[in-house]
């Protein structure tokens, strides 16, 4: 599935205005002298939009469209969308059926980790950065130069999931129940290691395989351990299962979610009172609003893919962005954006973003909770951890 | 007490795989072929009656029939498509139609509904009863009668009916059955119905409780299978008690061992009665395994 789209400055122009704008042009020709070409840039949208991924890739195919679709005067970006599907190989193919028209400027690659561990050794080949909100860490961990990822790791979220519970509950008896995927184990991986260094052992600690439906055998033995808060860990379907069997136990234990939760259509499943007091960590949340520029990318997002934007699209929105800001600072080849992207600090609309020297680029987490009366939830605390010098 | 509170969600559960793997064993038996799509036939019929409750804002059990009537004429054409134009090819070509028809299904909902997980409306109301302490949803109870009514209606029309006649038949022997004057062509595009409608059925009862996504489809035919391969290649007695089987092991078990724990003693289980009972529980009524 490919979508080609041009883009030169904001497409959006109403009819009347593309009937004046030939005249002016050709008035404002014949008074000026030519100016320099427009620089031109190739970003192909490389993300998995079928698959058990579809619904995160989706998120952040939107959110590189969207960057894509309103990029600084000056620059004119060439870029197509291909679906990577959820296999290794489907990625691999995308990327050179990209390089094959062209070596790309940059590419917003799949988040799917096994996808970009096998679309590396074939960017560092062609000599092309990828830019990702793929939190998989060894795809950071291979001294490949030309990955960034624009989405904090498990050991930024997982950090300020434990700390939040722990520092702002109070809480010292956590049940933590995850996933049995490669998603799950990771962050069960860091939630444990951030516990301990918080003095905290978890009471409960259980994996769920995702096909799992009936969340009452987990739960029944979670509260068996007798937890004060319950850490979750959870894809985005799992995780309302959970909110709602434990909302019709009536169980009272403070739960604090994974980032699956903070997504809209996770909460589009549950009703706002089985909402009440569940809180979850996310790298952003931008239904929530917050700066005015961060309102005006969720109503962007809203008017043109007719639906809620989460982080996984605000983190690739601003990977992308960050590439475009470097192109129009005068970084034109890969290399160049390569250079720009390792060296450079950006204010995004979710964070500042910096390498760390192996292409982490986000360092921060909030924690959202809900109130019970509606979907949207709260911003409750930001947690900021140092940026590389 | 919270024992008999898993056994009810137990028996929801299982009751609902059980129409998944009716639908299955119902073409397998009638075709020799395994129905690789019936999976996401279950998620189709789900995403379909979401759909329906967009523009119909009723109770499930209303849009039930409606929801089982579309299935079934997309069932038909699955039969038309993707079976009867391969019938007289190896089995392996039916296979990978009926993969390729799951895949259609799967990327036509992305296309249709987008990739997030859906809610279909309640059968008649989401909320609980209680029952001598028990927390029982009023869901889990609708899904149990519900399931249970088309099992028994299933039974009814195949042995009890001159269709059902017909339609055992031509799985039975099609050739005789043809020799006989049964339409055995149209007896199977019936049965491909008929197996679709139970997966849309399925696909309703499943979504309210338990959402429905997109990709939902490739875990339920995993399990249509193993309850087939339980209960006894082809056996229809056999294809519910081994639903059953397995939501015991998804929800009982699991309730004092991990989740993981659980899983490997189901296909232990599997192990042990394929050892001592190849045959599955209740025997094999098709004649070639896949």
């Amino acid at each position: 599935m490919a979508d080609k789209t041009k883009n030169s400055g904001n497409p959006a122009l109403r009819p009347a205005l593309r009937k004046v704008l030939p005249l002016a042009a050709a008035l404002l020709a014949s008074v000026i002298p030519p100016a320099a070409a427009a620089a031109e840039l190739n970003i192909p949208v490389l993300v998995p939009v079928t698959g058990f991924l579809a619904l995160e890739g989706t998120s952040q195919r939107n959110g590189a469209v969207l960057a894509l679709s309103d990029a600084p005067a000056g620059l004119k970006v060439e870029s197509e969308v291909i679906d990577t599907g959820t296999a290794p190989e489907g990625a691999v193919t995308a990327l050179e059926r990209a390089a094959g028209r062209g070596t790309p400027t940059a590419v917003a690659a799949s988040m799917l980790g096994t996808q970009m561990l096998a679309m590396l050794p074939l960017a560092e080949e062609y000599g092309v950065p990828l830019v990702t909100v793929s939190g998989t860490a060894s795809i950071t961990e291979r001294g490949n130069p030309w990955v960034f990822r624009f989405f904090p790791g498990d050991g930024v979220t997982k950090t300020a999931h434990a700390r939040y519970a722990v520092e702002e509950l109070g809480k010292r008896r956590p049940a933590v129940i995850h996933q049995t995927t490669a998603y799950g184990q990771s962050g069960q991986a860091h939630l444990r290691d951030a516990f301990a260094k918080l003095g905290v052992e978890p009471v409960f600690e259980e994996g769920v395989d995702p096909g799992i439906r009936d969340m009452l055998p987990v739960l029944t033995k979670a509260m068996a351990a007798n937890p004060d808060v319950l850490i979750l860990h959870l894809h985005s379907g799992p995780t309302a299962l959970f909110i709602r069997q434990a909302a019709a136990m009536g169980i009272t234990v403070p739960i604090v979610a994974g980032s699956a939760m903070h997504q809209p259509s996770t909460a589009a499943l549950l009703e706002p009172a089985e909402l009440k007091g569940v809180c979850a960590e996310s790298s952003a949340s931008p239904v929530s609003g917050g700066t005015p520029e961060l309102e005006r990318f969720t109503a962007d997002y809203r008017a043109t893919f007719k639906t809620e934007p989460d982080a996984f699209a605000l983190g690739q929105y601003d990977g992308i962005r960050m590439v475009l800001d470097a192109a129009a600072k005068g970084a034109e080849t890969p290399e160049a954006i390569r250079d720009a992207l390792a060296k450079s600090t950006y204010q995004g609309l979710a964070m500042t973003y910096r390498s760390d020297g192996r292409g982490n680029m986000a360092h921060s987490a909030v924690i959202v909770c809900y109130d019970g009366a509606s979907r949207v939830p709260a911003v409750v605390k930001r947690y900021d951890t140092a940026a590389p010098p | 007490m919270i024992v008999a509170q898993l056994l009810v969600n137990g028996l929801a559960l299982g009751a609902a795989y059980a129409l998944v793997a009716l639908g299955f064993v119902l073409v397998l038996n009638a075709t020799g072929a395994v129905n690789f799509a019936q999976g996401d036939l279950v998620m189709a019929g789900g995403f379909l009656a979401v759909a329906l409750a967009g523009s119909l804002p009723v109770p499930g059990i209303v849009l039930l029939p409606l929801v089982m009537g579309l299935m079934a004429l997309l069932g038909l054409a699955v039969s038309l498509l993707a079976y009867l134009p391969l019938r007289n090819r190896p089995p392996v070509s039916v296979f990978i139609s009926t993969i390729a028809v799951g895949i259609i299904l799967q990327n036509g909902v992305i296309l249709l509904f987008g990739p997030e997980p859906k809610a279909a409306p309640a059968l008649f109301g989401a909320t609980t009863v209680s029952l001598g302490g028990l927390v029982i949803p009023e869901q889990s109870i609708a899904v149990i009668a519900v399931a249970g009514l088309l099992i028994l209606g299933q039974h009814w029309l195949f042995a009890r009916t001159q269709l059902g006649r017909r339609l055992r038949a031509t799985a039975q022997d099609p050739e005789m059955a043809r020799a006989c004057g049964i339409p055995v062509t149209a007896m199977i595009a019936l049965t491909f119905a008929v197996g679709a409608a139970l997966a849309g059925a399925a696909g309703l009862l499943l979504s309210n409780q338990f959402f429905v996504t997109p990709s939902s489809g490739a875990g339920l035919i995993l399990k249509a299978y193993i309850a087939v391969t339980i209960g006894g290649w082809g056996s229809v007695a056999g294809a519910v008690t081994g639903a059953l089987l397995i939501a015991a092991f998804e929800v009982v078990a699991s309730a004092t061992v991990s989740y993981s724990a659980a899983t490997a003693a189901l296909y232990l289980a599997v192990l042990v009665i394929l050892t001592f009972r190849p045959q599955g529980l209740f025997g094999e009524a098709a004649g070639a395994r896949a």
